[in-house]
């Protein structure tokens, strides 16, 4: 498999998984960014798991995903419910906070990184395969418990959540737990993808977990459309497959692109390409055909 | 002790830019209301317009404090219609909307900083500006002219503002409107012009905070205005969105707690502790010390 | 009595806040010097009605003049400066601010008489000029009331819309309001008050009109609505 077409199916998963990491709190109003902070906590983790201690790859991924979920689940305990506003506010604290740790600490190579990671797998091909195997049984997994989710009950407290806190809380949404839930489910999907995301480059840097990884998610999100599931799908690949058709000059103002579509939807098209009513209609028109076939 | 009293001035110095950005801020939510993510990027975009200017007027002080002030006033007027197309109700705060298009428009600036500028490189101002000039010595304490000037100019400011909220026709109208934008309505306070109005008086407030910064800090960077807008952010949760009183006493004392980490504490670990202490803060009382106006 | 001016004149009013129908054709009118209330009940549409006038709302179809001119659809501050002024339901004063704030709010569009303005508030209400530094929070509910009043006064206004003035307050108190009411009448300025207590302010306005659900349902003197057998069944329980 030609290297670039590894790296642009892998970061497309990569982007695809947090953005949905992020896209599930949305749903009650909540931006997530504490994710962020998930993928570094995690994949240094997990690097040094590997690197210092030896242990397995395989016993290091899960162990990523714990991390992300644990911490997810206590900074929950204290944020669960709170305002939308003091979510991100949290989330990049917590960011600047871990950069400032990792930073200073010289068993995870501090302002160096880490280099060299072991393979995954036997040998290099059989790594970049491995890797992109995991990384979309993981999209189908997770995206699979994302659409339960949206069709059950709980999730369809979630987008009254979303609109109206108050008016969900006197249907009888227990608005504390339902927050906790899915920013633990987020910051656990986040731990996962941090371990992987260093993985596929072979090397933790502190250059992968900026604040540009949000800009980039939130422009996914909201750009794709932050009503359902299906935006992220599309606009993940398209989004950065779209970077790389520019030329290079051009190409390194990618952020201000990103920053400067997100605007534009937001103005032009605010709730994303991808509207609840286009995937209502296409649902119905799935089902019409179905109903043709039989 | 003289570490102490030394550190306390520089702690005011400090305070006082924070408590001028959060009110800039606080204006506009409550005037315009709108959360504006990257106000304190729109400030450090005016120091390197100041920045420039100086390079290319010979270091023409007062050329560079209109630029700057210009730029603000400028980038504020222009982006209101943005924020006026996204929010759905003129009269309440639409926070998702507001929040995340100052995010884009952050993201932009913070871009067009790192490429635009210098190479990506820090700026740095002329140092006779800067005023490395110790005015007196006693022992440890040294008042340096730059940081004299900063107190000075930074008291005026904040004294500056709260006259005008508290004494002046603008400054009543804002705080009805902050209290209570239906009401302000029935008293025939045209909440359009009035919020033009923050915009405006926001951006002037923006081009002081860039003179003040360059005076204090003599340099700038493209990170910088990220940094300074979590901790200005953090500081509007804790003391209440839109609490300027509470954004005063909140400010000076965030400032003060990082000029004293900084004088007993090495290097990053200052700025780590100011954050530590702000996420312990926010997470103890997710709707900041004195209640949540939003 | 010789016919007087026609300050205020409402013609087939409609105003609707999406599907609902706040009113469905009203037509009134308030001449100089006239006390004229509006009678009725909770959701009858009497705030809308003054706040439509104001210029807060804009009427879906029908008229608002104002002193010969047609105000309907022109912003508040315009025809605030035009001589037109509301005391809202509930005073609609500022609680955290001072009582000096909220009076100078008042003549928010009209600085230049303030101080002559604020002086004539001050002798109508003294204990205004008392409390003047007080937080507006801090005063009970008729104090609150005068400040709304004195407030509208701050814009030397010819017609003074007061909303409920009654509402929530101490018998006792409204007497005060009212008596104010009946002061100001006679030193020239024009009234339109809205009140559910109809006995009170019938007994010191000159005409009445009874609204009910958006439309008027009866007008005339004051006297005469008194006298009305329905008005009295169903707002003064006799």
């Amino acid at each position: 498999m030609p290297l670039p077409l590894y790296y642009f199916l892998a970061i497309t998963a990569i982007n695809i998984l947090m953005s949905w990491a992020l896209y599930l709190p949305y749903r009650v109003a909540h931006l997530h960014f504490l994710t962020v902070a998930n993928m570094a906590i995690s994949g240094y983790l997990s690097g040094w798991l590997v690197q210092g201690l030896g242990v397995s790859f395989w016993a290091a991924l899960p162990l990523g995903f714990a991390a992300g979920g644990l911490i997810g689940w206590v900074i929950s305990l204290f944020i669960g419910e709170a305002p939308t506003f003091t979510v991100v506010i949290v989330g990049f604290t917590f960011i600047y906070i871990t950069r400032t740790v990792i930073e200073n600490t010289k068993a995870v190579g501090a302002t160096m990184g880490m280099f060299g990671l072991p393979l995954v797998a036997g040998s290099p091909a059989l790594h970049r395969w491995t890797i992109l195997a995991l990384l979309y049984s993981l999209v189908l997994v997770v995206g699979f418990l994302i659409h339960r989710f949206e069709h059950s009950r709980l999730g369809r407290a979630a987008s009254a959540v979303f609109v109206d806190k108050d008016l969900a809380t006197s249907f009888g949404v227990d608005i504390a737990k339902l927050g906790r839930l899915l920013q633990v489910f987020s910051s656990t999907v986040a731990g996962g993808c941090g371990v992987i995301y260093g993985f596929l480059y072979r090397s933790f840097h502190l250059d992968f977990f900026t604040f540009h990884l949000v800009g980039l998610f939130m422009t996914i999100i909201f750009v794709g459309g932050y009503a359902t599931m299906w935006g992220v799908v599309v606009a993940a690949p398209a989004l950065y497959g779209l970077t790389l058709l520019f030329p290079p000059e051009v190409a390194s103002w990618r952020i201000v692109i990103y920053g400067a579509i997100l605007v534009a939807v937001l103005v032009l098209k605010p709730e994303g390409f991808v509207t609840r009513r286009l995937v209502l209609n296409l649902e119905r028109l799935l089902s019409s055909q179905r109903k043709k076939i039989q | 002790m003289e570490v102490l009293v030394a550190q306390v001035i520089n702690g005011l110095s400090l305070g006082s830019i924070y408590v001028l950005l959060v009110t800039g801020f606080n204006l506009l939510l409550l005037a315009a209301m709108i959360i504006h993510f990257a106000y304190p990027q729109v400030v450090v975009f005016s120091m390197y317009i100041a920045w420039v200017v100086l390079r290319y007027t010979g270091n023409s002080v007062p050329l560079a404090v209109l630029a700057a002030v210009g730029a603000s006033v400028a980038i504020n007027l222009a982006s209101a219609p943005l924020f006026q197309k996204i929010m759905k109700n003129r009269e309440e705060v639409d926070i998702n909307s507001t929040m995340v298009v100052s995010m884009g428009i952050g993201m932009i600036i913070t871009d067009v900083l790192s490429h635009g500028f210098n190479k990506g490189l820090p700026i740095s101002f002329p140092r006779q500006l800067v005023g490395d000039v110790a005015l007196f010595r006693f022992g440890l304490i040294s008042l340096l002219s730059g940081q004299a000037a900063s107190l000075a100019v930074g008291v005026l400011a904040v004294s500056g503002v709260f006259l005008l909220l508290y004494k002046t026709r603008p400054g009543r109208a804002f705080r009805a409107i902050a209290e209570d934008p239906n009401g302000a309505r029935l008293v025939g306070i045209p909440l359009l012009s009035t919020g033009l109005q923050s915009y405006a008086l926001s951006g002037i407030l923006g081009g002081l905070i860039a003179v003040l910064l360059a005076l204090m800090l003599g340099y700038a960077s493209p990170g910088l205005g990220e940094q300074v807008a979590h901790k200005v952010l953090a500081v509007s949760i804790i003391a209440g969105l839109g609490n300027l009183p509470g954004g005063l006493v909140v400010g000076l004392a965030l400032g003060i707690l990082e000029a004293l980490a900084q004088g007993y504490l090495p290097g990053s670990w200052s700025n780590a502790i100011a954050f530590i202490v702000l996420l312990g803060v926010i997470l103890v009382k997710p709707r900041g010390l004195f209640g949540l106006k939003l | 009595m010789a016919p007087s001016e026609v300050l205020l004149s409402v013609q087939d009013l409609a105003v609707s806040y999406g599907h609902i129908n706040a009113l469905s054709g009203v037509s009134l009118e308030v001449r100089r010097g006239e006390i004229v209330v509006l009678i009725g009940a909770n959701g009858a549409g009497k705030s809308t009605l003054l706040a439509t006038c104001l210029g807060i709302n804009v009427p879906r179809a029908g008229s608002v003049t104002f002193r010969g001119k047609l105000i309907s659809g022109l912003p508040a501050d315009r025809n605030v400066r035009a001589g037109l002024c509301l005391a809202p339901e509930g005073r609609g004063v500022f609680a955290a601010m001072s009582v000096l704030d909220n009076l100078l709010l008042g003549a928010h569009h009209n600085l230049r008489n303030v101080d002559r303005n604020l002086k004539r508030v001050y002798e109508w209400f003294p204990l205004l000029q008392e409390r003047k530094n007080q937080v507006t929070r801090t005063l009970s509910g008729g104090e609150r009331q005068m400040l709304a009043i004195g407030r509208a006064l701050m814009s030397s206004p010819e017609l003074i819309m007061v909303d409920e003035p009654s509402l929530g307050l101490a018998p006792i108190v409204v007497n005060d309001i009212f008596q104010i009411l009946v002061r100001l009448n006679r030193e020239g300025y024009t009234i339109l008050l809205s009140e559910q207590n109809a006995y009170k302010s019938l007994k010191c306005a000159h005409r009445g009109y009874v609204l009910e659900t958006g439309k008027v349902t009866l007008s005339g003197t004051a006297q005469e609505l008194l006298a009305d057998p329905a008005v009295r069944a169903a707002y003064i329980g006799a």
